[in-house]
């Protein structure tokens, strides 16, 4: 089901805005990250779409249908709470089966419905214990089955996979991604994890104090991040931001004075400073000073200083002594300018 | 330590801190029990003099006989059947209520807290207006409905009704408060939950309310039947130091107090209290297996 916002806002006292003018449109079949930082409003957003909170101002729409007036019980989404929300009183496998009781399917469907589902989380093993004697991992996999067990046309996921050990993890991520794929069903995640963010949707809207910083798949947003916040927010290591005014002419001659007189932030991607020079993409030349290498596992960051500054770079392929000077050369595609309300006027394709 | 087992010293330990609750508690609950028990037993005693010169089970043998203790017997279970679903079930209905509406809740609360806080005796006293035969405010109601004044007081017929809907009235008021607080410590996640997964608002009530709240509608189920089982001094208060009309409000402990206090008759007023207490013993018990499947802690 496609899920568009039209111009929502939401306050929950009346005073203070919590997300402001959010319009966007989820298409129908995709699975889409919501990306932000704690407290940018992922949760309060989803609940807006499940139906368990109203917007402010606004309209919400599920295909062409509005429902902003309708409430959880006729939207009838399935969902993962942050906090998984299962039934104290029931065992694992009456949780699972709820959502079908509620739908009137027969007992011994239901049953062998929430055995299959069990199965899938690989929580068939605990199926008669209670919630409270599951570990947060194992309570968050009994979410993700019962939420799937009414076969919703819309799956809402809060930050499912945040209890779970790294291995887990990746696995259930590939288990929600073939689910999804499979069944068709329009899947809204809900993260903090980049990573889990990148590897698993289709879309990736980034959320920051309640405006959405830019909605997009996760090249666009890595290679064109819209802005500093979500330069900064994505990639691993973070970006090198620096002032314009940490350079001493540097890149005059190499951008437009145009644009670089309205420049405020420079951000550098660290595997856009190489020590060896590939002239095409070359955009500029600095030099900098190496404070410290290090190398884990098959990774090699180093350290540098640039005018009183710091900078990471993945990308040095001499070996280099602590100390020493070393030349960089900044590559085009990794190189973002962004003028004083973080915006970014240069870098990206449009520069490439 | 979570897992810590017992030993000996940390028993000690905990007997010590026990120490001055359990000298009070053996002082006025345990000795007063065992005295109790064994007093039901004796058969020949001065009571002056404090000798018991036999004993027997003569007593259980007369009160077993008695068509009065039947009577009484009888009278109790009728209450406690009458008073406990009752309470139960309107307080639960009250609270619910009161929290749903956010405007004047806390009136509301102090009007159903205030007969836990008033005497028994002012109580009933306004009952007694209430339940007038002639100017009371209850015959008046009912005459709306075409129904004939009723003798509430009077009438052996309608004596235990009477009582039975004032000890319900008088409970209220503290049994609302538990349920609100059962109530309140409901988190709202489950009902969201229930909403997505379908379940509308009666379906949310009996599988999210009922099951979460069991433990305290256990607590006031019996609280209220061992209150209902030990019922006196409505009785005392309402019918003006009488078993009702016709002994239609006798019950266990009036006859018990009849016994001891107007014939003197210890060793029998002791062995109905030993039948009682076997009686709330059983149902007690009982109560405790039922909550071993049914409530949710
Ligand atoms: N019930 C509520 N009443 C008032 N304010 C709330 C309520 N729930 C959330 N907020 C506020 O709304 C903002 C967004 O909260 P939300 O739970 O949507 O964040 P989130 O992005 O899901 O964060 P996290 O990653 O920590 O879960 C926060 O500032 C929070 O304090
Ligand atoms: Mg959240």
């Amino acid at each position: 089901m496609e899920v568009t916002f039209k111009d929502v806002t939401l306050s929950y006292d009346g005073k203070r805005e919590i997300l402001h003018h959010l319009n966007f449109t989820i298409p129908e079949g995709t699975l889409v990250s919501i990306l932000g930082p704690s407290g940018c409003g992922k949760s309060t957003t989803l609940m807006m779409i499940s139906g368990l909170l109203a917007p402010t101002s606004g309209q919400i729409f599920f295909g062409d249908q509005d429902v902003t007036k309708k409430d959880a019980l006729a939207r009838k989404v399935g969902m993962v709470f942050q906090n998984y929300a299962l039934y104290p009183h029931l065992s694992v496998l009456d949780n699972i089966e709820f959502p079908l009781k509620m739908a009137k399917v027969s007992k011994k469907d239901r049953k062998k419905k929430a055995i299959e589902l069990a199965k899938l989380v690989h929580i068939d093993d605990q199926l008669d214990k209670k919630p409270g004697a599951l570990s947060g991992g194992q309570q968050q996999r009994v979410a993700i089955a019962r939420a799937l067990a009414k076969e919703p046309s819309l799956l809402l996921l809060d930050e499912p996979l945040s209890n779970l050990d790294a291995r887990l993890r990746i696995e259930m991520r590939q288990e929600i991604r073939r689910i999804q794929q499979e069944t068709g069903v329009t899947t809204i995640f809900v993260t903090h994890d980049q990573d889990e963010a990148l590897h698993i949707s289709d879309h990736i809207m980034v959320l920051n104090q309640g405006h959405i910083q830019q909605f997009s798949s996760a090249e666009t947003l890595y290679d064109n991040p819209s802005n500093l916040f979500v330069a900064q927010f994505i990639g691993e290591p973070v970006i090198n931001t620096l002032d314009i005014t940490d350079f001493a002419g540097e890149l005059d001659g190499q951008i437009d004075a145009d644009i670089l007189q309205r420049t405020q932030k420079v951000g550098i991607r660290p595997e856009a400073l190489q020590d060896h020079n590939t002239v095409a993409n070359t955009l500029a030349t600095i030099t900098t000073k190496v404070t410290r290498s290090e190398k884990y596992g098959r990774e090699k960051n180093a350290l540098l200083e640039f005018h009183g500054q710091r900078l990471l770079t993945t990308e040095v392929q001499a070996d280099v002594t602590d100390g020493q000077e070393l030349p960089l050369y900044l590559q085009r595609n990794g190189v973002y300018l962004f003028d004083k309300d973080g915006v970014r006027i240069f870098g990206g394709d449009q520069d490439a | 330590m979570l897992n810590a087992k017992p030993t000996i010293k940390s028993t000690l330990k905990a007997l010590l801190y026990l120490l001055p609750m359990l000298v009070i508690s053996i002082t006025f609950s345990i000795y007063p029990i065992i005295k109790s028990f064994i007093m039901s037993f004796y058969t020949k005693y001065d009571f002056f003099k404090d000798i018991v010169s036999q004993y027997g089970i003569d007593n259980f043998k007369f009160i077993f006989a008695d068509p009065d203790f039947h009577l009484a017997v009888k009278n109790t279970l009728i209450f406690v059947v009458g008073v406990v679903p009752l309470t139960v079930i309107i307080s639960l209905v009250i609270a619910l209520l009161l929290n749903r509406i956010k405007w004047l809740a806390g009136f509301f609360r102090t009007v159903y807290f205030l007969p836990f806080v008033t005497s028994t005796v002012a109580i009933a006293q306004v009952w007694h207006w209430i339940y007038n035969s002639d100017y009371g405010l209850l015959n008046y109601f009912l005459g709306f409905f075409g129904v004939n004044a009723i003798s509430w007081l009077e009438s052996p017929k309608y004596a235990m009704l009477a009582l039975i809907i004032m000890s319900v009235w008088k409970n209220l008021g503290f049994n609302i408060i538990l349920f609100l607080v059962g109530l309140n410590n409901i988190n709202e996640r489950y009902y969201q939950a229930a909403k997505i997964d379908g379940a509308n608002a009666w379906h949310q009530f009996t599988n999210v309310t009922i099951p979460l709240l069991s433990p305290i509608t256990f607590l006031v189920s019996v609280n209220g039947v061992i209150g209902s089982f030990k019922v006196f001094d409505e009785i005392f208060a309402l019918f003006n130091g009488t078993p009702g009309p016709s002994k239609s409000a006798l019950t266990i402990v009036y006859y018990l107090y009849q016994k001891f206090y107007t014939e003197w008759k210890y060793g029998i007023a002791a062995a109905s209290g030993v039948i009682l207490f076997f009686m709330i013993l059983l149902v007690t018990v009982f109560q405790l297996w039922y909550s071993k499947r049914h409530v949710h802690y």
